[in-house]
């Protein structure tokens, strides 16, 4: 089979990301203002505060929006945030169980007590609205099967005016969702970690104030990293995402200056 | 008559659902709950039901007329599996429906997207190209825009981001507005629509 100019471009690509993989450089990031206010939101909340982290994304995002939900939780669990893990899309569903099981083990809270997951409601929009008016209602048992009221965490949590805000964990629209349904219907106060092509579309929500605060991406998970000054995903992750983006644009540049310099020649 | 029953229906959830929403009211918030926890659920249990039958229909249809039969009875072979193995075990943590989930569709999935980055690369080197200045101006923003999600420091950096935060404020967050704006007056003008009967395509037909 003889490789044509996108073949070419294809193993340049593997070659730079595998690369940097193995150089396994963690550099320093230099801390954006909107990683520092989610970071900021989640470090004010008293202990025993509740959160609900929802896991509103698909396994396909999962490389880039895992190190951003992982340092988020670390970051609650040792603050001594009771956490109520939910998904609102059935791929996160066992994928945020994983995570926050892993997360309380390393930090030893323990199931029933410190966290709970509830696991996967369909229809986001009404499950939003149904978390609103009871959430024992929305979500009567946990991922487990044990009746909602068996589960000491839960005691006194009725609704969302017991909880201290919405950490939504996406890779689309769903942190619209929330912002729509929970925070204009109910008033919660909604943040999001979310993959870098998603952030801009969330900047209207951030200046308006209904969206309180996000990070973006491998970059958001690695200023955070930096900011819990423990290691993880994020900071693994930028030498090969830099890298794969330089060459992104060298190639950019390449075309550029090809297209030009044929049209000159045609001219 | 029947297309006359389903538009008396919708019309009358529509301005129901529209009350409830804004309505403080105990009952109207008792009936809210009601309405999205059960009605809602069991209409989206319906919708599942017609949406596996028409691709069991469409795939056995192909599957005869031997049209990427692999492929297909694959797809069905998921549909079934899942199904049988989530009654019997169940889909919690630990069970079998679970352990598929998470060794064969995360890691699907995952390649399939990973697939984009090389789809990117290809794209950028023969289709980014700045043939007028809108598509230059573009061209610039996005890799402004790229270069400050991406591990740059120092001086040039803080120059780099400040240019991608005025990008991200001004321009950006003007246009993203304006679609929000737009978006938001069409879908309720097609909401109302629906509800006073006007639009009617939603219930299939030509009429």
């Amino acid at each position: 089979m003889k490789l044509e100019a996108r073949h070419w471009t294809f193993v340049g690509l593997l070659i730079v990301v595998v690369g940097a993989m193995l150089l396994g450089v963690r550099p320093d990031v230099t801390i954006s203002d909107e990683t520092q206010r989610m970071f900021e939101y989640i470090d004010s909340l008293p202990e025993g505060s509740v959160l609900i982290y929802s896991f509103d994304h698909e396994s396909s995002s999962l490389p880039e929006i895992r190190p951003a939900a992982l340092a988020l939780v670390r970051h609650s669990f040792s603050k001594g945030h009771r956490i109520i893990g939910v998904a609102l899309l059935a791929e996160g569903t066992g994928i945020g169980y994983r995570l926050m099981e892993m997360a309380a083990s390393e930090s030893g809270r323990q199931y029933g007590r410190d966290w709970v997951y509830l696991g996967f409601k369909p229809q986001y929009i009404a499950a939003i609205l149904s978390m609103g008016e009871s959430i024992e209602k929305t979500f009567p048992q946990d991922y487990f099967g044990t009746p909602y009221d068996s589960l000491s965490m839960l005691s006194g949590v009725v609704n969302y005016q017991q909880v201290a805000g919405v950490v939504s964990i996406g890779d689309g629209n769903m942190a619209v969702h929330w912002i729509e349904y929970g925070q204009s219907r109910f008033g919660i106060r909604i943040s999001s970690a979310m993959t870098a092509a998603m952030v801009t579309t969330y900047d209207p929500y951030i200046s308006s104030g209904q969206l309180h605060a996000l990070i973006g991406g491998l970059r958001g998970a690695a200023e955070y990293e930096t900011l819990l000054k423990i290691g993880g995903g994020g900071q693994r992750g930028m030498l090969a995402q830099a890298s794969a983006h330089i060459y992104i644009l060298l190639l950019i540049l390449a075309g550029n200056v090809i297209y030009f310099v044929s049209r000159r020649r045609r001219d | 008559m029947s297309r006359r029953l389903a538009q008396i229906i919708c019309a009358i959830f529509g301005v129901v659902m529209f009350l409830l929403f804004f309505s403080p009211h105990p009952a109207a918030r008792t009936i809210a709950l009601t309405i999205t926890t059960e009605y809602w659920q069991v209409i989206y249990a319906f919708a599942l039901i017609v949406g596996a039958v028409s691709f069991l229909r469409v795939n056995v249809k192909n599957i005869q007329r031997g049209q990427d039969s692999g492929y297909r009875i694959i797809s069905l072979i998921g549909l079934v599996a899942m199904p049988t193995v989530a009654i019997i075990w169940g889909i919690g943590a630990n069970t079998p429906f679970m352990w598929i989930f998470e060794n064969i569709q995360v890691p699907l999935q995952s390649t399939v997207f990973a697939l984009l980055a090389f789809f990117v690369a290809s794209a950028s080197f023969r289709g980014f190209r700045a043939r007028s200045l809108p598509a230059a101006i573009l061209l610039i923003s996005a890799v402004v825009i790229l270069l400050s999600r991406s591990w740059v420091e120092g001086q040039f950096a803080s120059g780099l981001i400040a240019t991608a935060d005025w990008i991200r404020s001004y321009p950006s967050m003007a246009a993203r507005r304006a679609i929000l704006i737009g978006i938001g007056l069409g879908s309720l003008t097609t909401s109302l629509r629906v509800i006073v009967g006007i639009e009617r395509t939603w219930l299939g037909g030509g009429r």
